[in-house]
């Protein structure tokens, strides 16, 4: 971590290509060489491949190679770091931020096994691929609020119940209507129109855009100021993981529109509802300690957003882009 | 103190959700989140039929309807097994976790851990709504009331 750009300078630079190396580097890392890899450059990778996008056994070859074990990392310097190096400030900032992600791993992590009943063969091995990152991922966070913020419990869910405080009351938004749709998907695997409308909510929405908003926000303060050197590692590496996530469930939402273009109309129905409560805040989330502001933010949601459905091809409505230039989304977690 | 799920306690929580949260629950959320609820409340044309299942006593779920228009309540009583029933959205939940989030268990969990589901309307509808279904609940679980297997208990103490 040597260097030290602005969190935010990424804002203003837009999209750029990376160079074999760079893609060769964040493909090919061990877990203790992502350290060094810059976080912009994986959630650029994220959208390398997003215009031609690559098949599901491919994804899951990829998942084979760049597993890695969650309890291979070491959280020491970054206990030194939360306690004597960062601001009270800074500290709730950032765990404010995290605890989405929190418990927003352990929901994608459960409401992720009803899809893989009615994917197909091949969809199914990267979904199962994908299961695996997520209860991975939960771990990785349970660990970090034990070892590093100093949360007490006997089990997950009692870390769980100690970060929730720090939830906003809107998380609901996206993570109970997809705890619904999972269960719309329970009763119905095969519904084609139900699993289009979960995959928006889950591939493009959460995973697509808070998942790497919040992701970038956490990282690149942690990068920019040498701090949490296992956080950034195993966020960097999840971050690798959802680059596959975000690939399979947008290959999976063009096949399905490709296949019937009136698909279209569940993709654009599910970002009504989700766009019509994103504009809502029920708490302040300081993010000037992490060196953002509010906008920055909300710029960083704009452009997930429009870089996806424009790389994969899928439009919006009149309607549609009316609202989104209205609503105001903010950090909910994810 | 009214049985829950009875006429009479349906009659307290009518009261209690034309009343809304309470200034202290107000003052832990931003003017604007409650804004948004106020919005809603304002125009909400839906019905609920919140179920219990298992309650003791009963061999099916008893619902709990609430009608909402104009910004209040417009209907809340309690429908029995035997009658028939009409909500625009149909949910349903275990005793267990009705008594919970009486007793506090966090109603947005209760939402997002699947512990209340969505049986019947449209759910991209219902969402639309999400905050001030959530609200509304917790409102609903602060409802006092007196819960049949405490009576159970009791009365076996006192045997």
């Amino acid at each position: 971590m040597t260097e030290r750009k602005s969190p935010t300078a990424v804002l203003r630079e837009g999209p750029r290509a990376l160079s074999d190396d760079q893609v060769r580097e964040i493909e090919d890392s061990a877990l203790a060489e992502v350290l060094h890899v810059d976080i912009d450059d994986v959630i650029e990778y994220v959208h390398k491949d997003l215009k031609s996008l690559p098949d599901f056994t491919t994804l899951y070859r990829k998942y084979l190679k760049q597993r890695w074990d969650v309890y291979d990392l070491d959280f020491s310097q970054d206990q030194v770091d939360w306690r004597e190096k960062m601001t009270e400030e800074e500290r709730q900032s950032f765990i404010a931020v995290a605890s989405g992600f929190h418990h927003g791993e352990r929901q994608v992590e459960i409401e992720l096994p009803v899809f893989m009943i009615g994917a197909s063969e091949e969809c199914k091995l990267h979904i199962a691929a994908q299961i695996e990152d997520e209860a991975r991922h939960t771990v990785f966070f349970d660990r970090f609020y034990r070892e590093v913020v100093g949360l007490e419990g006997d089990d997950i869910m009692a870390v769980l119940d100690a970060s929730f405080p720090w939830v906003s009351e809107t998380f609901v938004a996206p993570f109970g209507l997809l705890a619904y749709q999972a269960d719309e998907l329970r009763l119905h695997p095969y519904d084609e129109r139900a699993r289009v409308r979960y995959g928006t909510t889950y591939f493009l929405w959460i995973e697509g855009v808070l998942a790497l908003s919040v992701m970038k926000v956490t990282l690149s303060y942690a990068r920019w100021r040498g701090f949490l050197p296992a956080y950034y590692t195993g966020f960097t590496a999840t971050c690798r993981d959802e680059s596959r996530h975000v690939q399979g469930g947008m290959r999976y939402l063009q096949d399905a529109v490709r296949k019937d273009p009136t698909m279209i109309n569940e993709i654009h129905d599910t970002l009504r509802t989700i766009l019509a409560v994103s504009g809502v805040v029920s708490r302040r989330v300081y993010y000037e300690p992490l060196g953002w502001t509010d906008d920055e933010v909300r710029v960083l949601f704009f452009q997930q957003l429009r870089r996806k459905l424009n790389d994969v091809g899928i439009g919006l409505s009149p309607d549609l882009e009316d609202l989104l230039q209205k609503v105001q989304p903010v950090l909910a977690g994810g | 103190m009214s049985d829950f799920f009875s006429p009479s306690w349906a009659s307290s929580v009518r009261a209690a959700l034309t009343a809304g949260p309470s200034e202290q629950v107000r003052a832990g959320k931003l003017q604007e989140y409650w804004d948004f609820f106020d919005l809603v409340k304002s125009i909400y044309p839906a019905s609920w039929a919140l179920g219990c299942r298992d309650l003791p006593g009963l061999s099916s779920a008893a619902y709990l309807f609430v009608r909402w228009g104009g910004g209040s309540v417009t209907e809340c009583r309690i429908i029995g097994p035997d009658e028939p029933l009409s909500a625009t959205y149909v949910l349903g939940m275990d005793y267990q976790d009705w008594r919970a989030l009486h007793e506090g268990y966090d109603p947005q969990r209760t939402v997002m851990y699947r512990k209340i589901l969505l049986e019947e309307g449209n759910l991209l509808e219902f969402f639309k709504a999400i905050y001030f279904f959530v609200e509304s609940l917790a409102v609903i679980g602060s409802v006092p009331g007196v819960y049949p297997d405490t009576l159970l208990l009791a009365g076996h103490v006192r045997a």
